[in-house]
């Protein structure tokens, strides 16, 4: 078995610590695990990408090749469209339906495409996915931060690899201890959005 | 008997250099080699430093060495740069305790200034032995061994780790070691090695001791070739047809990845050492008729291989690097899937990747200050200064930087470590009529700018130098430095004085408030009025750092856009640009993102019709 998994986001939306519990819960099973991450400009606002790639058998570079993801969550809307070219052709998405604006956008340079664009073009090109609104749960829950907690409660629930119940007990192992509690519901209302 | 352990790349160095006995390392932040020193810091009874430059953090690893413990300086490819002039003597000299070089690259350029390949510097320029690990655990593995083979051969070892290397995260055995076992430092005099000097050598005819120890080197290096044909870093894989693939360093890890996706086997050499191995890779070219050499980033290996075929007379298509594929960016396996499939067009790819339509266009995203970072009231008023002075302002590197991007485009040059000092210098004396400013970070200009500075205080200069002084390196996620008042441990450590050091050096020394908007403008204005050079130093903590700490950087309120005042002017977004003030173009207003902002308020003064409060 293999499982390619692509974290892509803006830098401060915790995707670092999403990569550590599926990572952990794959070294648990025994299973061979290799990651990387791009953090250049992560705690300034840049984009941020984790790869983690999951396998019996050996694994080599530390890169998801383009088209051989498994599954890509997208933790910011227009991060997870920049990194849609990852994911395989029977692979899936969890995209967090929430934009970050760029600088360039609000100087009115780019334009930010609209949700409703959004929807449509990532429908027209992936088959398989959920769209959820994990941002704005984390913020009903009481903290933003928590959108990575949430959006593997959504994995645990719709990923047979992953466990519900084993993946959140390695959330409550890691997590730091004044976000326990936060952290358990955000993962709960994660199951709940799907 | 040791463990298992899921980290980082960089970890597993600094794990390397631990087991093998290191008991000085010193380097100077800079992605990605950052956390290898900071690993040091888990570990006891190790000198790990946070050195002000490279080239300081070699001096102090050689000196570690030339005493006959194991050492270690550490740095990325920008400060291999620095550290140049010293390897270029230690490479003569040899060492004595064991001394390990890392120059970490980071092709792409993904968080650096230019893109290059040490490899160049540390091999074919100062001709020392590099070690390019194809993966995280060998990395670890190269370390251990260097060290060895730096005391068998006398030689300062090189690890050319890339920034796929360094960022990945793999299982990596951590093995226990014997601390007694470790050599004491003890001094021993080699007068005829260590004294670098332009003296006769009698017992060599009386050549001068440079080209001595120069031809020294160039026998060494022959032994280098020698010692690795047997090395376990270089290997031939068993493969069909008469197209070899050899992979360096990464390289050799995108081979292996995409030699999954072909539907041909390909003989591989692994050469992950440099010199190369001379008899294997002949052997390997034996029955070839091309091979593709893939390496991060320069036809290196590629030209090695290039000459040794020209050496021996070998009619060989020996393609990489130069051309064959991309000779710039980083390697991926689909370069390799292409490369390969460029010079054997039969060869079928399974699995051929299909991208995927998206009709829609994707906005670019640039990094910022942070929301709540001091900088961005200080760039917006060096702003202020300079389009009202019509001031030229020469840029440095770290987090200040991104005022040279959109939206506020202060900055007219970034180069490298400190140059912007220096080089606001020259535009004066080039009889540039506008005034020059420089924009420096601490760290930075307790790297290299301070030479800058004093060279323009003692040329009679005219300059606003503003030091962005936030207490810490940030942009590599907050080293400490020599005006931190901090160590690499966390603790309390001799500050730089910066009004003494003004006085010294003859610039006249202004502090300012960066949250404090108006005395800091009217500070600029005081200073680009004076004669000579003035030192503006503008303190305030990195708040990302602070905030995370607890530390309370001002009186939180709350801040919200009439949208009645607002007219759209975009002043707001345009000359302060805090990623909370969203414009909303269908509107022509602007809105704060409550989810976004700290509450600092500074905002509220950039709004001439006080639409912000």
């Amino acid at each position: 078995m293999k499982k390619d998994i692509l974290i892509a986001g803006v830098g401060g939306q915790g995707s670092l610590f999403a990569t550590n519990v599926l990572c952990q819960y794959a070294l648990e099973r025994g299973l061979n695990v290799l990651g990387t991450e791009t953090i250049g400009a992560a705690q300034r606002g840049g984009s941020v990408v984790s790869h983690m790639r999951i396998s019996d058998q050996p694994i080599y570079s530390p890169l998801v090749p383009p088209g051989r993801g498994d599954v890509l969550l997208g933790m910011e809307s227009i991060e997870f469209l920049r990194n849609i070219k990852i994911l395989a052709r029977n692979g899936y998405y969890i995209l967090n339906l929430y934009s970050l604006p760029t600088v360039y956008t609000n100087l009115g340079i780019d334009r930010y495409p609209s949700e409703d664009e959004i929807v449509a073009a990532v429908k027209e090109a992936c088959e398989k996915g959920y769209i959820i609104p994990a941002t704005v749960k984390a913020a009903e829950l009481g903290n933003t931060q928590m959108t990575n907690v949430v959006m593997l409660g959504v994995l645990g629930k719709v990923d047979d690899f992953f466990e519900y119940s084993e993946v959140k007990k390695i959330v409550e192992k890691i997590s730091p201890k004044k976000f326990l509690k936060e952290n358990l519901m955000a993962y709960e209302a994660g199951r709940e959005l799907v | 008997m040791g463990e298992k352990k899921y980290v980082m790349g960089n970890f597993a160095i600094t794990r390397g250099a631990v087991e093998s006995g290191v008991q000085v390392a010193a380097g100077y932040p800079g992605t990605p080699s950052t956390e290898i020193l900071e690993g040091f810091a888990e570990y006891q009874g190790i000198h790990a430093e946070w050195s002000c430059n490279e080239k300081v953090a070699l001096e102090v690893a050689l000196g570690a060495s030339l005493s006959n413990v194991r050492s270690m300086a550490v740095m990325k490819h920008n400060g291999t740069n620095v550290a140049t002039d010293l390897l270029m003597h230690l490479n003569f000299t040899g060492i004595s305790g064991g001394l390990v070089v890392i120059s970490a690259d980071d092709p792409a350029g993904h968080s650096s200034q230019n893109e290059e390949d040490s490899r160049i510097l540390v091999h074919t320029y100062a001709n020392l032995p590099v070690f390019d690990p194809s993966n995280a655990i060998e990395a670890k593995s190269m370390v251990k061994d260097a060290y060895e083979l730096s005391e068998k051969t006398e030689m300062c070892f090189i690890l050319r780790p890339v920034m796929r290397v360094c960022h990945s995260r793999a299982v990596i055995p951590f093995e226990d070691y014997d601390e007694a076992s470790f050599p004491k430092a003890q001094w021993r005099d080699d007068r005829d090695r260590y004294i670098m000097s332009g003296v006769e050598v009698p017992e060599l005819g009386g050549i001068k001791r440079p080209q001595a120890r120069h031809r020294w080197l160039n026998n060494k290096y022959k032994e280098l070739q020698e010692l690795f044909e047997g090395s376990p870093y270089n290997h031939v894989e068993d493969g069909e047809g008469n197209i070899g693939l050899v992979g360096c360093g990464i390289g050799y890890t995108y081979i292996k990845e995409a030699a999954g996706m072909l539907g041909k086997k390909y003989p591989i050499l692994k050469l992950c050492t440099l010199p190369i191995p001379k008899k294997k890779v002949l052997g390997f070219l034996q029955d070839k008729e091309k091979v593709i050499v893939f390496e991060e980033l320069e036809p290196v290996v590629e030209n090695l291989i290039k000459q040794l075929c020209q050496e021996n007379r070998i009619p060989m298509e020996v393609l990489g690097r130069s051309g064959f594929y991309p000779p710039d960016g980083e390697l991926t396996a689909q370069m390799v899937l292409d490369a390969v499939k460029k010079a054997d067009p039969q060869v079928k790819v399974i699995e051929e990747f299909q991208a995927r339509k998206i009709d829609i266009e994707i906005p670019v995203r640039t990094r910022t200050q942070c929301v709540g970072c001091s900088y961005r009231g200080l760039l917006y008023n060096v702003k202020r200064i300079a389009r009202r002075y019509k001031g030229i302002v020469f840029g440095d590197i770290g987090c200040h930087d991104a005022g040279s991007f959109k939206p506020l485009e202060l900055q007219s040059t970034i180069y490298c470590m400190g140059a912007s000092v220096g080089m606001a210098t020259g535009a004066f004396f080039a009889g540039e009529k506008r005034p020059v400013f420089s924009i420096i970070g601490d760290s930075t200009f307790f790297h290299l700018g301070l030479n800058g500075l004093i060279n323009a205080s003692y040329q009679n200069g005219k300059q606003v130098v503003v030091l962005c002084d936030n207490a810490t390196t940030a942009m590599t996620g907050f080293q400490p430095h020599a005006g931190s008042g901090i160590n690499l441990y966390g603790e309390s450590a001799k500050k730089v004085d910066l009004d003494k050091f003004g006085e010294a050096i003859g610039v006249s020394v202004h502090h300012v408030d960066p949250y404090d908007n108006k005395r800091t403008y009217e500070t600029l204005k005081e200073a680009v009025q004076e004669e000579g050079v003035s030192l503006v130093v503008s303190s305030g903590a990195c708040y990302l750092k602070g905030s995370r700490e607890g530390i309370k950087f001002f009186e939180p309120r709350e801040v919200h856009v009439d949208q009645e005042r607002c007219n759209g002017c975009m002043v707001c977004i345009n000359d302060f640009g805090c990623p909370a003030l969203i414009y909303e173009a269908d509107k022509k207003k602007v809105h704060i993102d409550e989810l976004t902002c700290v509450h600092c308020g500074m905002c509220a003064v950039v709004c001439k019709r006080g639409a912000i409060s």
